[in-house]
């Protein structure tokens, strides 16, 4: 089980090194879009789609790992009144129930993506297919729902290996 | 109107029972969108939200104020701002603490966060209160109440999430939210008065500054100067000198403000690459369950107007014939009682895709209400038992009590009552600038 977590550990530095990326060119473009239009009066046509592609990356990416570890704002007002076996058995639910919730709406991008694809919508300037994106987006939102329910069945399971993981 | 009340108790206690905001809302949003239109329909429109938020142009303002933030943070301006402070008021009673306070006004000026205001601002601001032998509970006080002029005083991170919530112009609330600032800062200055004015040894006068030095510690500024002018100038076009063209929208505003404060920190050789990475990581991981939640309170909205709340709520009142002031009034008492117990952002979340078509329905305008929200999520973060900014103190000054905190603090939120009631008395203090510029 631990061998498993230290796995979507070092698998996780993939999703992440994408999300930096993005967020950081994303910056680095509005950047030089506005200042190649205001300088030199050429402004990055296609700086538009881009920055929504790369913002659906950045957001995505994070997903499954915020999600992984719990990171979602949540209201802890009651956490006193739980004793730690009883926290732990509601965690461990609440991840379960969280992944389940998803699968339906990331079935329905998938076929949102499809139907892109049958289309063949392409983004303006770039010509981009569409489905790239929402293909993108499936994946991740799939792989959220099986961030959460792993984390649901290792508090079940293996609650000890999980201390490991999230120091 | 009763699914919707249901659906509002629903998420309610599952929030209670920690599930995150987001699945709480999107699940109860989902569930009752299905029980009043169908399956298919529900998790149709839970799809397209995941696929469209994701993709919304508009949206990217989030992350890159955020980005701002943090940049602006590892630059080390507090420093700068509380010398420059402290040279102008540090000689006065109190003026220490009213030195915190102006640094954290200035600061809110260019980062869009109370916690982070509050976190970075003590680390200057505290040990030179020690060091003249302040109460440590006006010390901390003024800097966790200083520090919540982050969300008011533009940028601010809450606003811009208020006006994607809501649509209503980023630009116009950003500047709404200038005067109610500086009002803020006046009071908390009266604040630290009425401290020492009942306790003098609270708070003993420091050196008087020569305005040789005071002149020396306002050139120590420019940058945050620079990085205000580079991000709300652009964004109202005061940056528009022929032949060059510079009004920016919102994202790229946000953009110009994270690359400014990235190149300053950057130069001031505060920032390695390794820090570079672990600031992106945070943003990116913030921006993310922020997006979460966004998508939760749209799929939860879009169940709520479905099922007819807004309406109901307006005929409610309409048959009752309540004057809209004592509904406004209810419903300030409601954020205030939510807002000792609930974490400013999730109250947000939980009660404007409530409150918010009810008092725009009543003839109220939605910029004033953004920042009468603004406000009352303010004081949420200074009351007990639940402050946030409190508990940020805390955490960084361990040896603290959360006691002395709160007991400091409390003059401060009265006088945050009072701001409070003059702005919803007299909109035109939150609405006079924006009606000037649109």
């Amino acid at each position: 089980m631990t061998q498993l977590i230290r796995l979507a550990r070092y698998a996780s530095t993939i999703p992440l090194m994408l999300a930096v990326t993005a967020l950081f060119l994303m910056m680095a473009m509005t950047f030089a879009d506005v200042v190649m239009r205001s300088a030199l009066n050429t402004p990055i046509e296609a700086a538009t789609e881009l920055t929504r592609i790369m913002m659906a990356i950045v957001v995505f990416s994070a997903l499954p790992m915020v999600s992984g570890r719990a990171e979602h704002i949540t209201v802890d007002l009651l956490d006193p009144f739980f004793p730690d076996w009883m926290a732990r058995w509601r965690d461990a639910f609440i991840s379960l129930a969280c992944g389940a919730i998803l699968w339906l709406p990331a079935e329905r991008v998938v076929v949102l993506a499809e139907r892109a694809r049958d289309y063949g919508d392409l983004t303006e300037y770039l010509g981009i297919p569409q489905f790239y994106i929402g293909w993108f987006i499936a994946v991740f939102t799939y792989l959220t729902a099986a961030a959460l329910i792993g984390r649901g069945l290792v508090l079940i399971f293996a609650p000890a290996a999980l201390e490991t993981k999230n120091d | 109107m009763t699914e919707a009340l249901i659906g509002f108790f629903a998420v309610l206690a599952l929030v209670l029972l920690r599930m995150p905001i987001a699945f709480a809302m999107g699940l109860v949003g989902m569930v009752g969108y299905m029980y009043l239109n169908s399956f298919r329909g529900a998790v149709s429109m839970v799809g397209r939200l995941i696929i469209d938020t994701a993709q919304d142009y508009g949206l990217s303002v989030v992350p890159l104020f955020i980005l701002m933030g943090l940049f602006v943070n590892k630059g080390g301006l507090s420093r700068e701002l509380y010398q420059v402070s402290y040279a102008f008021l540090g000689h006065l009673r109190g003026g220490l603490a009213m030195a915190t306070i102006c640094a954290c006004a200035g600061f809110s000026a260019i980062c869009g966060s109370s916690l982070a205001t509050a976190a970075t601002m003590s680390k200057v601001a505290m040990p030179q209160m020690r060091k003249y032998g302040y109460d440590d509970g006006l010390s901390t006080a003024s800097i966790a109440a200083g520090g919540t002029l982050g969300i008011l005083i533009p940028p601010s991170v809450i606003l811009v999430i208020y006006g994607l919530l809501t649509e209503t112009s980023i630009g116009k609330l950003f500047l709404a939210g200038v005067i109610p600032g500086l009002i803020g800062v006046l009071f908390y200055l009266g604040a630290v008065r009425f401290t020492v004015m009942r306790n003098p040894t609270s708070g003993p006068a420091g050196e008087r500054t020569g305005w040789g030095d005071r002149l020396k510690a306002l050139k120590g500024v420019w940058a945050v100067v620079l990085l205000f002018f580079l991000v709300i100038g652009g964004l109202y076009g005061a940056l528009n000198v022929y032949p060059i063209n510079l009004t920016f929208s919102p994202t790229e505003a946000a953009g110009m403000g994270a690359t400014g404060a990235f190149l300053i920190a950057l130069f001031r050789g505060s920032l390695t690459i390794r820090e570079t990475f672990g600031v992106l990581k945070e943003t990116a991981y913030t921006a993310s369950s922020l997006f979460a939640v966004l998508i939760g309170a749209w799929v939860f909205s879009n169940f709520v107007n479905l099922a007819g709340l807004p309406e109901a709520l307006r005929d409610l009142v309409q048959a009752y014939s309540v004057s809209p002031a004592v509904v406004m009034l209810m419903i300030i008492l409601v954020y205030l009682a939510l807002g000792c117990v609930f974490e400013s952002l999730s109250m947000l979340l939980l009660t404007v895709p409530i409150f918010f078509p009810l008092v725009v329905g009543l003839g109220y305008d939605p910029v004033w209400f953004g920042i009468v929200v603004v406000v009352v999520t303010e004081i949420s973060l200074i009351t007990p038992p639940v402050g946030l900014n409190v508990f940020v103190l805390k955490g960084v000054i361990p040896d603290v009590t959360t006691g002395t905190i709160f007991r400091g603090v409390t003059p401060f939120w009265v006088s945050d009552l009072f701001r409070l009631a003059l702005l919803v008395a007299v909109p035109s203090l939150s609405l006079f600038l924006p009606d000037l510029l649109f």
